[in-house]
C-alpha cells in the first residue's frame, strides 16, 4: 500500500513548533502512528496518557487497532498528539478553586467519576460541570489574590491506591500541602464577609434561575468535544438533588461540598425560605463554624455514649470508697443549683411597680424566689417550674440590659415573666439553666457548660458588632455573613443577633455533623427543593413558561402568576422522546396525558438528561454496591448522540 | 481484684446500655422490698385513699397484679444479674447473663393473678408477698471464693444504688382509661411508658383485635378538644399537665385517622388531583409515595395551602386568611402580598403546641363549620388567648391540615409507630388465631429513652440519624422500579435492567423472631420444649438490625405492594389477604388454618414463659407468623376468649385529682385496701 505522509502537531514540542511529519500507510493501526511519532520526537518520557485528536471531526482517535483507513484519516486530517488527562480549574461548591487534572477524552459523566475519586466524593453520578457565570466585575486585582489549591500532582495512578482512615485518599497525606488541601475540602469554610455575597450574582426571578441550567456540560461527550481548553475554569456543583446513601463516616468530603452548595443557595436566594427558616440556617451556620473551627477533624463524637461512661466510671470511684452507701451516693449526687439577687417583672398584671428585687434560687427546672437570702430557708413566695416553658432573650449589651423573658404554660393560658441580670455572667448562667429546665433538663445536666458558653459567645458577637466593623475573629462573626442580602437591608447587625439567636438555642448542642445533616435535611424540606428550572414553550401555547424537573415531578408553572398550574410524577410516565431535529421534547403519561415542548433557555439534551439521570437516580438500589451502572445511565439520559 | 472490677464496669456498662437500647424488653427496677418505704411514689392524686377505695375489685386485683409482677420481675432480673455477674467474662455482643435455672420453673408469681382473669381472689394475690420472694440467692453448685463473694456484694451494691436513683425519680400514674362500651380500665403507668407500651398493655386487658387503629385519646370537655396520643409519646407527661378539678378523660377507641397516612398517602400528598384518581391510585404508587415523603433523608410535609377560618384573638369572629404549611410551621399570605416565602408571615411554629380536634365548636364558639382544629400548648387547660382557634370548609380540609401538622411536627416518629402498631396487629392475629389470648405479663413499664425526641429547631421534622436508624419491617422496599414502569427514552429502546426482583427479597424475610436480642430473661419454656424452634433469624442484612424487640415482622401488609404473598408453604391454607388497607380488622376472620396445631393447651404454659414484654413468636408452625396475612386480626371465633363482662360501677373517672401532688406511700395504702377489702368479705 501507498505511504504517505501525515503530519501530527505534537503539543509537547510546544506551541510554535512546526507539525511533525511521518509516513504512513492507510492500514497502519493508530498504535503505529503513535509509535512512530514517538520514535520521531526522541523525547523520553511516559507517553501512556497521551492519543491522538482528530481536529476537524471534533474526535479522539482511542481505538489504537483501528487503522486509518478505518477511521477514514487522510493526509489532509489535522491531528494533535497529547495527553487525555489535562489541567483544569475547577470551582467547587465551597467557592474555592482546585486545580487539577482531569480527563478531556472520556464522557464527561467519566471525568466526573475521576475527579470525584480524587476528592474523595462518593456516588459522582449526583454531580456534574458546568461553564461558570462570568463575573463581570473588574478582575485584575481579584484574580491575584485568588488562591488556588493545585493537585496536578497527584499521579493519575493514585486512585487505585489504598485509601486510609475515614475513607481518605492515600495522596493527601504526601505532604503538608496534600493535607492543607483535604482540609479545605473536608472543613466547611467560615462565613463570608457580607460584602461577599451582597457582590455575587442572585437569580432574581424564576427565569433567572432557569438560565444557570443552561450552562450544564454534556454528560455524554467529552470536555474536548465541547470546547474546553487547557487551564479553562469548570464548576463541579451537585446536579440531581437526590442524595443517595448519605454516610457522614465515609461523605465528609461529600457532605461538607453539599452542605457548602445548599448554605450558598440559600445565602444567594437561589431557593426561597421564609424568615423564620433564614434564622434557623442562619444559626447553623453560625454552630457548624463554630465547631468546625474548634475540632478540626470531622469526629461524630457521641456525647451521650461518653456521659454515660463517665457516669458510670464517677460511680464506680465513689464505689470504691469504703463507706460508701447508697444512700450517701445519693446526696452526693444531688442536682446543683443556682442562688442570686434578680429583679422580676410581670408584665401582665396590671401593676406600675416595675422590677423588683428577689432572692432567687434555681433548682432542679424550677425557679423559686423569696425576700431576701436570709428568708431562703422558708417557704418562697412562689415557685415557678419552667418545664415546656418559652425562653427569649432580650439583651442589648451596648445599654448593660440583660433580659431573660419567659413565657411559662399554665392551665389558664401562659404567664409571661421577666428576669432582670446585672451582668453577662450572671445572664448567662441563668439564661442557661432557663434553657435546659424548659427542655426538662436540670442544672446537672452535661449541657449546661457548653450551653453557657455559647450564650457567652453570642453576646461576644453583638459586643463586637456594637462596636462597628466586625473583626473576622475567632469569636465575633458578623451576622450578615449568615443571611441572604434581603436582610442585610431589613435588619442592622444588631437586631438580627437576637432572631439568630433564638433559633440557634435549639441546634446549640448539635454535633458538627449532626448540625450539618440538620441543615441539609431543612434545606431538603423547603417546598421549592431539588426543582432545576428550564423556560420552555409548550406545544400549541404561545408564550414562554417554565418547567420545574424535581427528583420525582415536572411541574409547569405559568410565568405570569408564578403559580404551579401542573404537576406530573415521573411513576405515571409512560414514554419520552425527543424529536433532535425540531428540537423538541414529547412526554406521555398514564391516562392518555401526552405533553410536548420545546425547551429556550437550555439545550433539549440537558432537560433530557435531567429527566433520564432522575429516573437513573431512583434505580440506585438498595444494596450497597460500589459499581456504577455507567451503561444504563448513558442509556438514559445519552440520546442519540451517545454510543 | 483489679480485673473484676473492670469486669464490673463493663458489665455495668453494658446493662445500661441495653436498659437503653431495648427498652422494651428491660424490666424496670419496682421497689426493692427493702427499700419499699423510702420509694418515692408520685401519684397524680391528692385523694389517694379515696380513689383506692372507688377501685371495683377487680381493678384493685388488677392492679395488685400489676405491681406484685413488677416487684418480681425486678427480683429475678436481679438475681438473674447477680448470678451473671459469675460467669467468667463474657463476649461483649450479647448479654452474659444466663438466668438462674429456677426462674426456668418457678412461673413468675404474676402470673397466678395475671390481669387476664379478673376473676382471680383476693387470696390469690396475698399469695406471693412481696417479702417472700426476695431475690433469691443464685444457686451456688461450689463454694464461691471469697473474691467472688465481694465482687457479688460490691455487684449488689451497685445495683442497689443504680435501681434506687432510677427509681428515685419515677412518677407513675394510676390512669383510668374508659373503653367505647362505656367501661373503663385501670392501669398504672410509670412515667417512662410510652403510648405504645400502654395500648399493648390494654391490648392484653381487652382482647381487642389489636389492629393499627386502637389509639388512646385525651379529651378535653371544658374547651370540648380531643387529640389522639401518638405511640412514642409518653403517657405521664401529658397527663401530668390535668388540672386538680379536671373533667379531662382518657378513651380507648379506634381512630382511623392516626395511621390514615400510611394507609392512603395519596390523599395527603396528591390531594390536589381529582378524588377518583386518587381512589384508584396503585398501591405500588402508595408505596413510592411514603418511601418519597418518609424515607429519604428529609421527612416531606404536605404541601397544603388554603383559606382557612382564623379566630381572632378574644374576639369572636372568624377571619379568612390564606394559610400555608411548611415543615417550620404554620404561615400565612399577608393582605396584598404575594404568596413567595420570604413575605409568609409565621402563624406558629410546632415546638410547643399540639394539636387538637375541636367538638362541636358551631355552637361553642359560633364558629363557620365544625371542623375545627387547635393548636396549643398541652398545659393550657382552660379557655385562654393563647390557643389558637383554626376552621376548616370540611372534614377532609380539617383531617389534611391535622395530619400535616402532626408529621410537621413528629417527622419520623409517625412512621415508625406505624411500623410498629403493623408489627403489632400481625403477631396478634397470629397469637388470636392460635390460642386465647393469654397474658404474657400484666405490666412492662420500662424505660423509653428513645422515646424522647431530641430537641427540634423549628419544629423542623426530627430525622433519623443516617446511622443507626433502625430499619425495621416492612424492610425498605427497594427503590421504586420506575426502570420498569417507564419507558426507555429515546432512541435507545432498551429498559433499564428490571429492580431487584421485589420477590427475592421478600423471600427472604421468612416467618419466625428476628435474632434474638440478648436478654435476661428465661428462653421459652420448658413446656414447649417438644415444639419447634422459632426459625433462626435469616440470613439478611436486615437481621442485623434486628428490630428491638421480640416481634416477628409483619405478615404481608395488604396494602404495600412490593411486600411478599405469604410463603408458599401456607398459602394453601390461608384465604388471599384483600389488597387494601381499609379492610383491616374488618373482613372476617380467616379458617383456622388446617396446618395449624389446636390452641395450645393451657394458660399456664404461656405465662410460664417467664416475664419478656412481648410475646415470643409462637413456636409452631415456623412459618406462621409472618404468613397469616393481616386481615387475620380477628381471632376465629369459636378461640375468641370472651371479654371479662365490663364492670358495672360507673363513677367518676379516677384521674380526677390533681397532678403532681405526692400522695404518700402508695404500696402501703394499697395495702390497707386490700386488706379492708378482704376483711368486708
Amino acid at each position: 500500500m501507498a505511504a504517505w505522509d501525515l503530519s501530527v502537531t505534537v503539543e509537547d514540542l510546544g506551541s510554535d513548533a512546526p507539525p511533525v511529519a511521518i509516513s504512513v500507510a492507510s492500514d497502519l493501526h493508530v498504535g503505529g502512528v503513535i509509535l512512530k511519532l514517538v520514535e520521531k520526537t526522541q523525547i523520553k518520557r511516559d507517553w501512556s496518557d497521551h492519543a491522538l485528536w482528530w481536529d476537524q471531526k471534533q474526535q479522539w482517535l482511542l481505538r489504537t487497532a483501528w487503522t486509518l483507513e478505518k477511521y477514514g484519516i487522510h493526509a489532509d486530517a489535522r491531528l494533535v498528539f497529547m495527553p487525555q488527562h489535562k489541567p483544569l480549574k475547577l470551582g467547587l461548591p465551597n467557592g474555592i478553586t482546585l486545580r487539577l487534572r482531569a480527563s478531556f477524552s472520556c464522557p464527561v459523566f467519566q471525568t466526573v467519576m475521576g475527579i470525584c475519586r480524587m476528592l474523595n466524593i462518593r456516588h459522582p453520578e449526583e454531580l456534574s460541570l458546568l461553564r461558570p457565570v462570568e463575573e463581570k466585575k473588574k478582575k485584575k486585582d481579584k484574580d491575584l489574590a485568588e488562591e488556588i489549591y493545585d493537585l496536578t500532582e497527584v499521579p493519575l495512578s493514585s486512585v487505585s491506591r489504598p485509601c486510609l482512615y475515614n475513607g481518605m485518599p492515600a495522596h493527601f497525606v504526601d505532604s503538608p500541602q496534600m493535607e492543607a488541601i483535604y482540609k479545605m475540602l473536608s472543613v466547611t469554610q467560615p462565613p463570608p464577609a457580607p460584602e461577599v455575597i451582597a457582590k455575587q450574582y442572585r437569580p432574581a426571578s424564576v427565569v433567572d434561575k432557569a438560565h444557570i441550567n443552561g450552562r450544564w456540560l454534556d454528560s455524554s461527550r467529552c470536555l474536548m468535544q465541547q470546547g474546553i481548553q487547557e487551564n479553562d475554569r469548570l464548576w463541579l456543583r451537585f446536579k440531581y438533588s437526590a442524595f443517595y446513601d448519605i454516610e457522614p463516616k465515609y461523605d465528609v468530603v461529600r457532605l461538607t461540598q453539599l452542605y457548602e452548595q445548599a448554605r450558598w443557595a440559600i445565602l444567594l436566594e437561589d431557593i426561597d425560605c421564609t424568615e423564620e427558616e433564614m434564622m434557623l440556617f442562619g444559626a447553623l451556620q453560625y454552630h457548624i463554624s463554630k465547631v468546625a473551627q474548634s475540632e478540626p477533624q470531622m469526629l461524630s463524637t457521641n456525647a451521650a455514649m461518653d456521659d454515660l461512661e463517665s457516669a458510670l466510671m464517677s460511680l464506680e470511684v465513689k464505689m470504691e470508697g469504703e463507706n460508701s452507701s447508697a444512700s450517701e451516693l445519693l446526696e452526693t449526687m444531688t442536682a446543683p443549683e443556682l442562688c442570686d439577687y434578680l429583679k422580676i417583672f410581670r408584665p401582665k398584671r396590671l401593676t406600675l411597680k416595675g422590677y423588683k428585687q428577689y432572692w432567687f434560687k434555681f433548682q432542679d427546672t424550677s425557679i423559686s424566689y423569696f425576700k431576701s437570702k436570709e428568708e431562703s430557708i422558708g417557704e418562697p413566695i412562689q415557685q415557678i417550674n419552667l418545664r415546656g416553658c418559652e425562653v427569649a432573650p432580650d439583651v442589648n449589651v451596648a445599654s448593660q440590659k440583660f433580659l431573660i423573658r419567659l413565657l411559662i404554660p399554665a392551665p389558664e393560658g401562659m404567664n409571661e415573666v421577666y428576669l432582670r441580670c446585672e451582668n453577662e455572667q450572671q445572664y448567662a448562667q441563668w439564661m442557661a439553666a432557663c434553657r435546659l429546665a424548659s427542655k426538662g433538663k436540670s442544672l446537672a445536666d452535661s449541657s449546661f457548660q457548653s450551653e453557657i458558653q455559647s450564650i457567652r459567645s453570642f453576646l461576644a458577637m453583638q459586643k463586637s458588632n456594637s462596636h462597628g466593623n466586625a473583626t473576622a475573629g475567632d469569636e465575633s462573626i458578623n451576622t450578615h455573613s449568615l443571611v441572604s442580602p434581603r436582610y442585610h437591608k431589613k435588619y442592622k447587625p444588631k437586631q438580627l443577633t437576637p432572631r439568630i439567636l433564638d433559633a440557634y438555642q435549639n441546634v446549640a448542642q448539635l454535633s458538627l455533623t449532626d448540625a450539618v445533616m440538620r441543615f441539609l435535611q431543612i434545606w431538603q424540606a423547603l417546598p421549592d427543593f431539588g426543582l432545576s428550572y428550564v423556560v420552555v414553550r409548550f406545544k400549541g401555547s404561545r408564550k414562554d413558561e417554565v418547567l420545574g424537573i424535581a427528583p420525582n415531578r415536572l411541574i409547569r408553572i405559568d410565568l405570569g402568576v408564578g403559580d404551579v398550574v401542573k404537576t406530573w410524577r415521573y411513576n405515571t410516565m409512560k414514554q419520552w422522546n425527543v424529536n433532535w431535529d425540531i428540537r423538541q421534547m414529547a412526554i406521555e403519561f398514564d391516562g392518555n396525558v401526552n405533553i410536548a415542548f420545546s425547551c429556550v433557555t437550555a439545550d433539549c439534551k440537558i432537560v433530557h438528561e435531567f429527566i433520564g439521570g432522575y429516573i437513573f437516580m431512583s434505580t440506585r438500589s438498595r444494596e450497597k454496591s460500589d459499581t456504577l451502572n455507567e451503561e444504563l445511565f448513558h442509556k438514559l439520559t445519552g440520546g442519540h448522540e451517545a454510543l | 481484684m483489679d480485673d473484676i472490677d473492670a469486669m464490673f464496669s463493663d458489665l455495668l456498662g453494658e446493662m445500661d446500655l441495653l436498659t437503653q437500647s431495648l427498652g422494651q424488653e428491660t424490666v424496670p427496677p419496682a421497689p426493692l422490698p427493702s427499700t419499699k418505704e423510702e420509694a418515692n411514689f408520685s401519684i397524680g392524686f391528692t385523694d389517694l385513699n379515696a380513689s383506692l377505695h372507688e377501685l371495683e375489685d377487680n381493678d384493685l386485683d388488677a392492679l395488685m397484679a400489676d405491681l406484685v409482677a413488677d416487684l418480681n420481675a425486678t427480683e429475678e432480673k436481679l438475681a438473674a444479674e447477680i448470678e451473671g455477674l459469675k460467669v467468667p467474662t463474657p463476649p461483649p455482643s450479647e448479654l452474659p447473663l444466663p438466668p438462674p435455672p429456677n426462674d426456668l420453673i418457678t412461673p413468675p408469681a404474676s402470673s397466678l393473678i395475671s390481669p387476664t382473669s379478673p376473676a382471680s381472689t383476693s387470696s390469690n394475690v396475698s399469695t406471693p408477698s412481696p417479702s417472700t420472694t426476695s431475690p433469691l440467692p443464685p444457686p451456688q453448685s461450689k463454694k464461691p471464693t471469697k473474691e467472688e463473694i465481694e465482687a457479688q456484694m460490691k455487684a449488689d451494691k451497685i445495683k442497689l444504688a443504680l435501681e434506687k436513683l432510677k427509681e428515685a425519680k419515677v412518677k407513675k400514674l394510676v390512669v383510668k382509661v374508659l373503653m367505647n362500651d362505656g367501661s373503663s380500665k385501670t392501669l398504672m403507668v410509670d412515667e417512662r411508658q410510652n403510648v405504645r407500651e400502654v395500648l399493648d398493655n390494654m391490648f392484653e386487658k381487652t382482647h381487642c383485635d389489636c389492629n393499627v387503629d386502637w389509639s388512646l385519646c385525651e379529651t378535653n370537655p371544658e374547651l370540648q378538644l380531643e387529640r389522639t396520643f401518638e405511640d412514642h409519646e409518653n403517657l405521664v407527661e401529658p397527663l401530668l399537665a390535668w388540672t386538680r378539678d379536671s373533667e379531662n378523660k382518657i378513651l380507648f377507641q379506634e381512630r382511623g385517622e392516626k395511621h390514615e397516612v400510611f394507609k392512603n398517602p395519596q390523599n395527603f400528598y396528591l390531594w390536589k388531583k381529582d378524588k377518583k384518581t386518587l381512589k384508584d391510585i396503585k398501591d405500588k404508587d402508595k408505596e413510592l409515595l411514603i418511601q418519597e415523603n418518609f424515607c429519604g433523608t428529609s421527612i416531606i410535609v404536605p404541601d397544603l395551602e388554603g383559606v382557612l377560618y382564623l379566630k381572632e384573638d378574644g374576639k369572636k369572629s372568624w377571619k379568612q386568611r390564606l394559610f400555608q404549611l411548611r415543615a417550620s410551621g404554620i404561615y400565612y399570605v399577608p393582605k396584598g402580598k404575594t404568596k413567595s416565602s420570604r413575605d409568609l408571615v409565621c402563624f406558629i411554629q410546632f415546638d410547643n403546641v399540639n394539636v387538637y380536634y375541636g367538638k362541636d365548636f358551631k355552637s361553642k364558639y359560633k364558629a363557620p363549620t365544625d371542623f375545627c382544629f387547635v393548636l396549643k400548648h398541652p398545659q393550657i387547660q382552660k379557655e385562654s388567648q393563647y390557643i389558637k382557634y383554626l376552621c376548616c370548609d370540611d372534614a377532609w380540609s380539617m383531617n389534611l391540615w391535622v395530619t400535616g401538622i402532626r408529621i410537621a411536627k413528629y417527622g419520623v416518629s409517625l412512621y415508625e409507630n406505624f411500623k410498629t402498631a403493623e408489627k403489632k396487629a400481625a403477631v396478634s392475629a397470629v397469637w388470636t388465631n392460635r390460642s386465647t389470648p393469654s397474658s404474657s405479663n400484666p405490666s412492662t413499664p420500662s424505660p423509653t429513652i428513645k422515646a424522647k425526641s431530641p430537641s427540634q429547631a423549628n419544629g423542623h421534622a426530627p430525622k433519623p440519624q443516617p446511622g443507626p436508624v433502625p430499619q425495621d419491617f416492612p424492610p425498605p422496599p427497594p427503590p421504586p422500579p420506575l426502570g420498569e414502569i417507564l419507558p426507555p427514552p429515546p432512541p435507545d429502546p432498551i429498559l433499564p435492567p428490571p429492580m431487584p426482583p421485589l420477590a427475592a427479597k421478600s423471600a427472604l424475610k421468612p416467618a419466625g423472631p428476628q435474632k434474638h436480642l440478648p436478654t435476661n430473661f428465661p428462653p421459652p419454656p420448658l413446656a414447649m420444649d417438644n415444639l419447634p424452634p422459632p426459625p433462626p433469624p435469616p440470613p439478611i442484612d436486615d437481621a442485623s438490625e434486628a428490630p428491638p424487640d421480640f416481634l416477628p415482622p409483619p405478615p404481608p401488609a395488604a396494602g404495600f405492594g412490593s411486600l411478599p404473598p405469604p410463603p408458599p408453604s401456607m398459602v394453601n391454607s390461608l384465604p388471599p389477604s384483600p389488597a387494601s388497607f381499609g379492610g383491616m380488622g374488618l373482613p372476617p376472620p380467616p379458617p383456622d388454618p388446617v396446618s395449624l396445631p389446636p390452641p395450645p393447651p393451657s394458660q399456664p404454659v404461656f405465662t410460664g414463659a417467664g416475664a419478656p414484654p412481648p410475646p415470643p413468636p409462637p413456636p409452631p408452625p415456623p412459618a406462621a407468623p409472618a404468613a397469616v396475612p393481616r386481615v387475620a386480626v380477628r381471632p376465629a371465633g369459636s378461640l375468641k376468649k370472651v371479654p371479662p363482662a365490663p364492670p358495672k360501677r360507673t363513677t367518676p373517672p379516677l384521674h380526677g385529682g390533681g397532678g403532681g401532688g405526692g400522695g404518700g406511700d402508695f404500696m402501703s395504702e394499697l395495702m390497707l385496701a386490700m386488706k379492708k377489702k378482704s376483711s368486708d368479705h
